[in-house]
């Protein structure tokens, strides 16, 4: 028999063993980081039909989030505006300018603009809105600081995860409700975060819900 | 260890919950195939693919996938935002509309849910002064109709599509050729429609000599006829079965089949509430020879053939009428049913010993001098103005379709307009409709579908238009509720497919200005309301006009109208024989005359009592099966039940269909739902049962005699019925006691056990126990059997809320049906004339729920708020869920029913083909649409709730418990509640959510609430003695409870004579069924 194996092939067993070991850590790594909407999703940045600058109109102009996004407290969809409500400024603003031509193209027609979907959950998850920003949660947790954005990015994975990282642990997330659509607002430190938010987690009763139901149904 | 389960505890004798015919029959092969989890052939892929072709295939693919994967890019999905905001829109909040469904003579008030601008669910109006918000099913599957991809889609001019704009212009000529009418026929369906009322006067009085003429295949008009007739004034009566104590039915389904059915359930209902022994609750007698649902809640039921009805009635009569009413006519006719005096007499009596507290009614089989005397005896009763009012109802003055027939025959009419109805499928025989409609130089034909009405390559008219029909949810209309309150018909949607009104047509053909519907409707309001917009505002919020329903009319009663339809009535023929057997014919409970046909969530729902579905059958007794030698038998080759199809001869002609065993039938008699085997109707309806409209005839439209049976020995035709699948093996799944035994006992159901409870701890923790002491709601459910009727409202809400899609008669036949709330329905007592009540079954949403202990992906779960819950996404589809549920309420999409076409579930798509593409070529191109037809998809995709995940193939599902609605309403508290503490729902702010079943159920016997509310209905439900668990000794604590059934029995009828219990108790008790007596007492 010893004729059959040459000396080396005594080896073959611990290496083949170690080699999959080794690969298989990699595989694992790899799926860990890349498989996921960490990678996946963070730094989406379609580019839009019309090139919006969200820093102009919100950071210079001041214009609130719910001047466009105007269903976010009714609707468990924020709504992304009609071309309507663009041109209640830009039928007097920059009415001429070639960047607006599609808006008014649009707007004359009636004709919707094609925008490019940048947030998107699965069907079977159901995320509600309404609910969030009615009660302490700001846009800036989910969306990043998009009244610093020029082109609007996919900026947090929106993972299972990232949303049980905060229903595990509301009082870590929750601001007053005149802060909710004010992008750049930081409670001073952490530790008056957490006192604040576990203060409305009592006063307004939040709870920390971790229910399947809770989001599939 | 291992939980052992109590043992079951009928061994031979068993007490006879029996829920079909071969299960009474216990033979051993029954047996056998009872045991099994699922019967023969429900686990098998059924494809001829092999497994091992099958995994060659998928290997392929997964290879192609892993290709394409590399290349793999997020795909780009748009939003496209409106150009122009509408007012008041906000994008993903639904929008409530109040409007009605009309019936033949009256109308059902809704408010419609729509999504996005499509209605997607119906529901009652419960501000209606006649309504408690409970609908039927008819109603809940209508919205299903709007969304039909075979409805009628294109205006036809003999046979040639043509554009809307050309019908229109053509409809205008044909207006301007009528001169005064003459030659010109409308033949039209029943309406309660005002708008429709003051168009025909002024189409009248612009064309004097049109021919007007109505036509119902199942026409519900006699009530009113007679009341007319009686009167000498036109009135119709109006039910009021909650005031009365004793109600006699003749062959009346008031539950099922009749007019305003809906309403007489709740109003039943209430009379048959119980809240404490102190209650008082009412009697239902009935007489009848189908097996109906008012039969099931009767607390006596006589079972005559047909021929005997009218005598029963007579004679029934004859014992309560004053002696003077009495004559020797009605002694005469009265004389064959002296056999059933030990039933009659006492029935009489009882009628009697409660004056202005019973209610006699007829059914619309019965012939006008039987309603004629029914009004009799009502009046003789003191009924009137008490439990029967009548109210002032315009006269109908339009004469029949066989009037119209006679004049189409001879000539007389060269324009024929057909608004509505199907006469060329459904008119009497003897009338020879389709050749009659051809002999017509025009034809203009209103249809909602294509249909054997239509224009017909072979036999039509010169001309024919066929003219698409709106829906009611896509045009203006009105009409008047039962009661008279006139309610708006207002749409939802624009018509999908440019279809015209009836209102439109008559003004179209009429000449009439305006012809829009919308003006036509809001002219007639104005004389009905007033001029002012703030009233036609107030009426379209609402949905109903207060005070628009007529008051009581002052009635004189007038006996000679009885004496002069009597001598009409044709003399009763002799007993039926089993070489002459009576025929019914009825209006099923789902296709009424055929019109809901392609209706597939009405195809698949079972049928209340046979539980068929997707067929009718030729419906006869145990006996008379047995006597003709057509009992149902086993196949020893196959293991499979059959049914033998038979021919029934009548007056020369056959129809052919197979026999179904009703047991409670009268025998020699065979009773036959009319409106399947429809010729040309669309891809859901074609080949669904026979036809049995080919017997009837306009002599003979409901009862006919002398029919013969000739067993084919055909076994081939499948029935798909949902009866025998999952025994209860005769635990006491449903409790009853009579009601002097519950007035000594209230808690009688709580003893009701197999044996005492097993002192053994559940094997797992409740892990519930823990959580639920941090929620703030506890959810949970009574059902009070008390009031259940059986009438299936609920499973039809629930399919529309929740988006459970048919499986098709396939899948039913293999018990795939995906209904979350289904009504069981079981027999006791004898097959020949046994008792039966109904159950609604859902998830028991048990809190040591056996299904979730056995999930290995934790797909199924408990929310804190006591919720069995399923993560649809995680469900793997192992299916040991459902193996492990006591209740058998869990439903697995065996194939993708959402996005297949129903006869092609099996085919692969890499092997098929849809719209003439390669169907994985199509797949790449948009992997939503899946492998229906582009029609199929763009409409089928309209009607689903966006609420609910719509499931796919290898998943489990079951019912929620309408957890959208319950998170809905809680998001909807936190939303108002913002940095206050107010979220909790309370049901005294009216924040807590109905169930789809619970708002659709008319009898209001469905309670859903927070059982951590002492003060929430579902509280006290259940805090009521009569409350008991199903299979409570499994110890699986299920949140949903259910109160006993009670039955009201008069003493001294024969019946309770010989048993003095429910039979279902009797057997119980008979079978070794202790009653507990530490848990409330003896029995």
């Amino acid at each position: 028999m010893s004729d059959f194996f040459p000396k080396w092939t005594n080896n073959l067993p611990r290496n083949i063993i170690i080699g999959a070991l080794l690969a298989g850590t990699a595989v694992t790594a790899g799926v860990t980081y890349y498989f996921t909407p960490k990678y996946t999703r963070v730094g989406y940045e379609p580019i839009q039909p019309v090139a919006f600058p969200h820093s102009v109109h919100v950071t210079q102009l001041g214009l609130d989030c719910r001047y466009c996004h105007n269903g976010v407290e009714k609707s468990w969809y924020s709504n992304i505006p009609a071309t309507s409500v663009c041109m209640n400024c830009h039928n007097q603003v920059l009415k001429d300018d070639d960047r607006l031509a599609v808006v008014r193209d649009s707007y004359a027609t009636g004709k919707p603009i094609p925008w490019v979907q940048i947030h998107k959950l699965p069907d079977y998850a159901f995320f509600n809105h309404s609910v969030h920003v009615n009660r302490g949660v700001s846009c800036v947790e989910c969306h990043g600081q998009i009244n610093h954005m020029d082109e609007v990015y996919h900026a947090k994975p929106l993972s299972m995860s990232f949303c049980l990282d905060c229903h595990r642990d509301p009082a870590k997330h929750l601001r007053p409700l005149d802060k909710i659509t004010d992008l750049d607002w930081k409670a001073p430190n952490e530790a008056t975060q957490l006192a604040d938010g576990q203060k409305f987690v009592h006063d307004w009763k939040v709870q920390s819900l971790q229910n399947c139901s809770t989001c599939h149904r | 260890m291992k939980t052992i389960p109590p043992p079951c505890l009928e061994p031979e004798t068993g007490p006879k919950y029996w829920r079909s015919l071969d299960q009474l029959a216990n033979t051993p092969e029954f047996r056998q195939w009872a045991e099994r989890e699922f019967p023969a052939g429900a686990g098998d892929l059924g494809d001829p693919v092999t497994r091992r072709h099958f995994v060659k295939i998928m290997s392929a693919s997964f290879l192609l996938a892993g290709l394409g994967a590399t290349g793999c890019r997020r795909p780009v999905e748009n939003i496209y935002p409106f150009a122009k905001m509408p007012l008041d829109y906000v994008h993903g909040v639904p929008q409530y509309f109040a409007t009605a469904l009309p019936t033949r003579r009256a109308a059902i008030p809704l408010v419609v849910k729509s999504n996005e601008g499509r209605p997607t669910k119906i529901e009652g109006n419960p501000d209606h002064p006649d309504s408690n918000g409970g609908t039927d099913h008819l109603a809940q599957a209508s919205v299903l109709s709007l969304y039909d991809p075979d409805r009628a889609m294109r205006c036809v001019r003999n046979g040639s599509g043509q554009s809307r704009m050309a019908a229109l212009d053509a409809l205008s000529a044909i207006s301007k050729t009528l001169g005064d009418g003459s030659g010109l026929a409308f033949l039209l369906e029943q309406s309660s429609s005002p708008s429709r009322a003051r168009l025909q006067q002024a189409i009248s009085e612009k064309f004097p000599k049109a021919r007007w003429h109505v036509y119902e295949p199942v026409d519900l008009d006699l009530p009113r006829q007679a009341a007319s007739l009686a009167y000498g004034a036109s009135v119709e009566p109006y039910y009021k079965l909650d005031e009365a104590s004793v109600v006699l039915s003749l062959d009346c389904d008031f539950i099922g089949s009749e007019e305003n059915a809906y309403n007489n359930i709740r109003r039943f209902a209430k009379g048959r509430h119980l809240d404490d022994k102190d209650s008082p609750m009412s009697r239902l007698y009935a007489v009848e020879s189908l097996f109906t649902l008012t039969g099931v809640n009767s607390d006596h039921r006589l079972r005559v053939p047909p021929s005997m009805i009218v005598p029963v009635l007579a004679r029934l009569a004859v014992n309560i009428l004053a002696a003077s009413a009495i004559d020797s006519q009605l002694r005469e006719l009265a004389a064959p049913a002296q056999a059933h005096d030990d039933w009659i007499v006492p029935c009489a009596n009882d009628l009697k010993a409660n004056p202005g507290k019973s209610l006699v009614m007829a059914g619309y089989r019965l012939p006008l001098a039987a309603h004629l005397l029914v009004v009799a005896m009502n009046e003789a009763l003191g009924a009137v103005n008490h439990t029967v009012e009548f109210h002032q109802t315009p006269a109908s003055k339009e004469g029949t379709i066989s009037e119209l027939a006679a004049a189409l025959n001879a000539g007389q009419v060269q324009t024929l307009v057909i608004l509505g109805g199907n006469p060329g499928y459904n008119a009497p025989f003897d009338l020879q409709w389709p050749q009659a409609q051809a002999k017509v130089k025009t034809v203009v034909r209103l249809g909602y579908y294509e249909d054997e009405t239509s224009w017909d390559a072979d036999l039509h008219a010169d001309l024919q238009w066929d003219i698409p029909a709106a829906h009611f949810l896509e045009a203006w209309g009105d009409a008047r509720t039962a009661d008279g309150t006139v309610v708006p018909i207002q749409p939802l949607i624009e018509p999908l497919f440019g279809g015209l009104t009836e209102l439109e047509a008559l003004a179209l053909l009429g000449g009439l200005t305006p012809s829009s519907p919308y003006e036509i409707v809001r002219q007639t309001f104005r004389g009905i309301g007033g001029d002012d917009e703030n009233s036609w505002r107030k009426f379209l919020h609402d949905g109903f006009l207060a005070g628009s329903a007529p008051s009581q009319a002052a009635v004189q009663y007038n006996p000679s109208a009885l004496t002069e339809a009597l001598g009409k009535l044709q003399p009763v023929g002799p007993a039926p024989a089993a070489d002459k057997l009576d025929v019914v014919f009825y209006r099923d409970a789902k296709m009424d005359d055929g019109r809901h046909n392609n209706n597939g969530w009405l195809q698949e729902l079972p049928d209340p009592i046979s539980k068929l579905t997707w067929d009718n059958a030729v419906l006869i007794s145990p006996k008379t099966a047995k006597d003709l030698g057509v009992f149902t038998d086993r196949n020893v080759q196959t293991q499979k039940f059959f049914n033998y199809t038979v021919d029934i001869k009548l007056g020369g002609r056959t129809v052919r269909g197979p026999v179904w065993i009703q047991p409670g039938m009268a025998d020699n008699t065979v009773g036959l739902a009319l409106g399947y085997g429809r010729e040309k109707t669309g891809r859901v309806g074609r080949g669904t049962g026979f036809n049995a409209y080919p017997l009837r005839t306009s002599e003979a439209l409901y009862y006919a005699a002398g029919a013969e049976l000739t067993n084919t020995k055909d076994t081939s035709y499948e029935l798909a019925d949902t009866q025998s699948h999952w025994h209860m093996e005769g635990r006491p799944v449903v409790r009853e006691a009579n009601l002097d035994q519950f007035r000594q006992n209230p808690a009688f159901a709580k003893g009701m056990r197999p044996e005492a409870p097993p002192v053994i701890a559940p094997l797992y923790p409740n892990p519930l126990d823990e959580t639920k002491k941090q929620a703030m709601h506890q959810w949970g459910m009574s059902i009070d059997l008390n009031r259940c009727v059986g009438c299936s409202a609920c499973m039809i809400a629930c399919q529309s809320e929740n988006n459970i899609p048919i499986v098709g008669k396939e899948m039913v036949g293999k018990s795939r049906e995906m209904h979350w709330v289904r009504l069981d329905r079981y027999y006791a007592g004898p097959e020949e004339d046994p008792q039966a009540v109904t159950q609604p079954m859902l998830c028991q949403h048990c809190e040591a729920a056996p299904c979730e202990n056995v999930c290995p992906v934790n797909a199924t779960s408990h929310d804190d708020e006591g919720l069995n819950v399923m993560t649809y996404n995680r469900c793997v589809g192992t299916r040991y869920c459902s193996n492990n549920c006591p209740y058998k309420v869990r439903r697995f999409n065996f194939f993708d029913y959402n996005r297949r076409p129903l006869n092609h579930l099996y085919k692969s798509p890499l092997v098929m083909e849809t719209d003439g593409e390669w169907e994985l070529m199509r797949w790449l191109k948009n992997p939503d649409k899946g492998n229906l037809p582009e029609d199929e998809w763009q409409l089928a995709k309209l009607v689903k709730n966006p609420d609910v995940s719509v499931r796919m193939r290898g998943v489990m599902e079951k019912c929620t418990l309408c957890l959208q609605r319950i998170e809905q309403a809680k998001i909807a508290a936190k939303v108002k509640a913002r940095d206050t503490d107010h979220v909790r729902l309370s049901e005294k702010e009216g924040t807590v959510p109905k169930t789809a079943c619970q708002q659709a159920c008319p009898a209001e016997a469905i309670i859903f609430g927070d059982i951590s509310d002492p003060e929430s209905s579902v509280s006290k439900a259940k805090g009521q003695e009569r409350t008991y668990s199903v299979l409570e000794f499994l110890l699986t604590k299920p949140r949903c409870t259910y109160l006993a059934r009670v039955r009201n029995p008069n003493q001294e009828m024969p019946d309770f004579k010989e048993h003095s219990m429910p039979y279902t108790t009797e057997e119980f008790l008979k079978a070794g069924g202790a009653s507990a007596e530490s848990e409330g007492g003896t029995l």
